[in-house]
């Protein structure tokens, strides 16, 4: 694997996306080996996961739930 | 297996009392109102239960949900005066990434120092619909690209594409944020090099 498929990859690998174990295994390998993808990978890496945590943050109004429920009793 | 409506509604309630959280974080990114995302879950909740009866159980619940929401959202909440350009392929082609060109200290503690809860979703909400559901869906929320597929009722392939340039416009806008807030002396003085890709 080069730069090149790895870059095509990426986004699959860091999506948790089905990929051969044999494309797992050479996208670790190159990781490994290639520091300029592994700085790409880690800030990705970094990127969305942050994105990730800070859009699971909200947390619901207990209102809201109550409001559900009495839906829910009323069907 | 026949059904009395009240344990009906008991595994009803089961399965979407675990899901409220998300349903009404999704409907916050969409809506980007806090009364409307709690109307549209309501009426989201609504709709699924007189629908319960066509869900097939052992299936994926959490998909067949944010599918409603998503329908209800298009069709009730998503009027025309919400609708946002979409960015040309061309605007989308500009510099959108970073650079890690720093010296002395690296772009994630850039990001990391700079940015708040409140630039990230903001920079979520200002992605054009078609573009943010995908990366809710996706990023946040952690669907799979073919249950976004489904839940959106478009191809795969229509999810990828969507995503990765959801992902430059996100990346550009964290970036344009980002820049605002760093002192433009301590740029000078650090060396940096608010480059792009």
């Amino acid at each position: 694997m080069d730069c090149k498929d790895l870059v095509e990859k990426l986004y699959f690998y860091l999506d948790g996306e089905v990929l051969t174990e044999e494309e797992r295994k050479a996208i670790e390998a190159h990781l490994e080996l290639c520091r300029k993808c592994c700085e790409k990978y880690e800030f990705e890496r970094f990127l969305w996961e942050m994105v990730r945590s800070n859009g699971r943050n909200d947390s619901i109004p207990e209102a809201l739930i109550s409001r559900i429920e009495s839906v829910i009793a009323q069907f | 297996m026949v059904r009395t409506k009240e344990e009906q509604k008991k595994v009803f309630q089961e399965l979407l009392i675990p899901e409220l959280p998300a349903l009404f974080r999704t409907a916050l990114r969409m809506t980007r109102n806090r009364e409307d995302a709690e109307d549209l879950v309501q009426e989201a909740v609504t709709k699924a239960f007189a629908a319960f009866d066509r869900f097939e159980e052992g299936t994926n619940f959490r998909a067949w949900i944010f599918k409603i929401l998503t329908n209800t959202f298009i069709n009730n909440y998503y009027r025309l005066r919400d609708r946002q350009k979409v960015p040309s392929l061309e605007e989308m082609e500009e510099e959108t990434s970073f650079q890690p060109s720093f010296e002395g200290i690296t772009p994630e503690e850039v990001l990391l120092n700079t940015l708040t809860r409140e630039d990230i979703l903001r920079a979520i909400e200002s992605l054009p619909l078609e573009f943010r559901t995908v990366v809710v869906l996706v990023l946040i929320e952690g669907f799979s690209y073919k249950e976004t597929a489904e839940i959106l009722d478009i191809p795969i392939g229509t999810v990828m594409s969507r995503l990765h340039r959801g992902r430059r416009m996100l990346q550009k806008l964290l970036w344009e944020y980002s820049m605002q807030k760093t002192p433009f002396e301590k740029e000078n003085e650090k060396g940096w090099t608010a480059k792009t890709l």
